[in-house]
């Protein structure tokens, strides 16, 4: 009882912040990627964050040159990679999202454009 | 047992070229999917990151990448699976997997002492290998 009585007041904190502040209503979570629990609409990555990522991956990649990397460049024509390169790529882009692209869709992805429009359409995108 | 996970691509005859090219992707798909469970049996998250043992597994492919014979890229893969469920079943040991894909060309033995830098670079070659 004791303990229970604790922990209520110690999540009546929060609250009293709120009244203070006013009119936010998730203080502490309403930072970018937000934590609502239970719902399945809000944890879709923004479009940017999507291309920053994106680019990431592919300026990492070994064998690119930075500065070519665009988000509309082609990885075998514009960056002189092989299809195992581009293999290779679509799945550092699944390690990076969290993704498992299924093989069909993984041919096509031929460039960064592409790339970026599958991953942000895809609804389990972390 | 050593097959359980990797079974899906043993039929031997690829009919093409196509098909076995399609096959490789296959392969190197399921390789580098199963690296986050390699990394964590062997402990190597401290020796070499994902992406570094994605590049090995790409190059170690594309050594064999000037092989047309799909009869020939058939056992190659097959060799490759195996490989692959060796490690990914614990065969091999965490020695292994460093020297065989984390280390480069200099392989595991550095020569850094400073016995050996008066050491003329013919017998450094020759130690290397027996073509130079």
């Amino acid at each position: 009882m004791a303990l229970r009585a604790a922990v209520l007041r110690h999540i009546q904190v929060p609250v009293q912040t709120l009244t203070a502040t006013g009119s936010k209503p998730l203080p502490r979570w309403s930072l970018g990627a937000s934590l609502r629990l239970f719902s399945s609409h809000d944890d879709h990555l923004t479009k940017e964050e999507v291309i920053d990522r994106v680019l990431d991956v592919v300026k990492s990649f070994p064998k690119v040159d930075p500065s070519k990397v665009t988000p509309d460049v082609h990885f075998q024509k514009d960056l002189g990679l092989d299809s195992l390169d581009n293999v290779e790529i679509v799945m550092a882009l699944e390690e990076e999202f969290k993704l498992e692209i299924p093989d069909k869709e993984a041919d096509n992805i031929d460039s960064c454009n592409l790339a970026i429009e599958y991953i942000y359409n895809h609804p389990m995108a972390g | 047992m050593a097959f359980t996970l990797r079974s899906v691509k043993v039929p031997p005859n690829s009919a093409s070229l196509e098909e076995a090219r399609s096959r490789v992707f296959d392969f190197f798909k399921a390789a580098c999917r199963s690296i986050p469970a390699i990394m964590d049996i062997y402990n190597l998250d401290d020796v070499v990151t994902k992406s570094q043992l994605r590049s090995t597994i790409a190059s170690e492919i594309r050594k064999n990448s000037h092989v047309t014979n799909p009869k020939v890229i058939d056992l190659l893969l097959f060799k490759g699976m195996e490989e692959l469920g060796n490690i990914v079943e614990h065969a091999k040991q965490r020695h292994h997997i460093i020297g065989q894909y984390v280390l480069g060309r200099q392989g595991l033995v550095q020569d850094l002492d400073t016995k050996d830098e008066g050491m003329s670079d013919f017998l450094k070659n020759f130690y290397k290998s027996n073509y130079f």
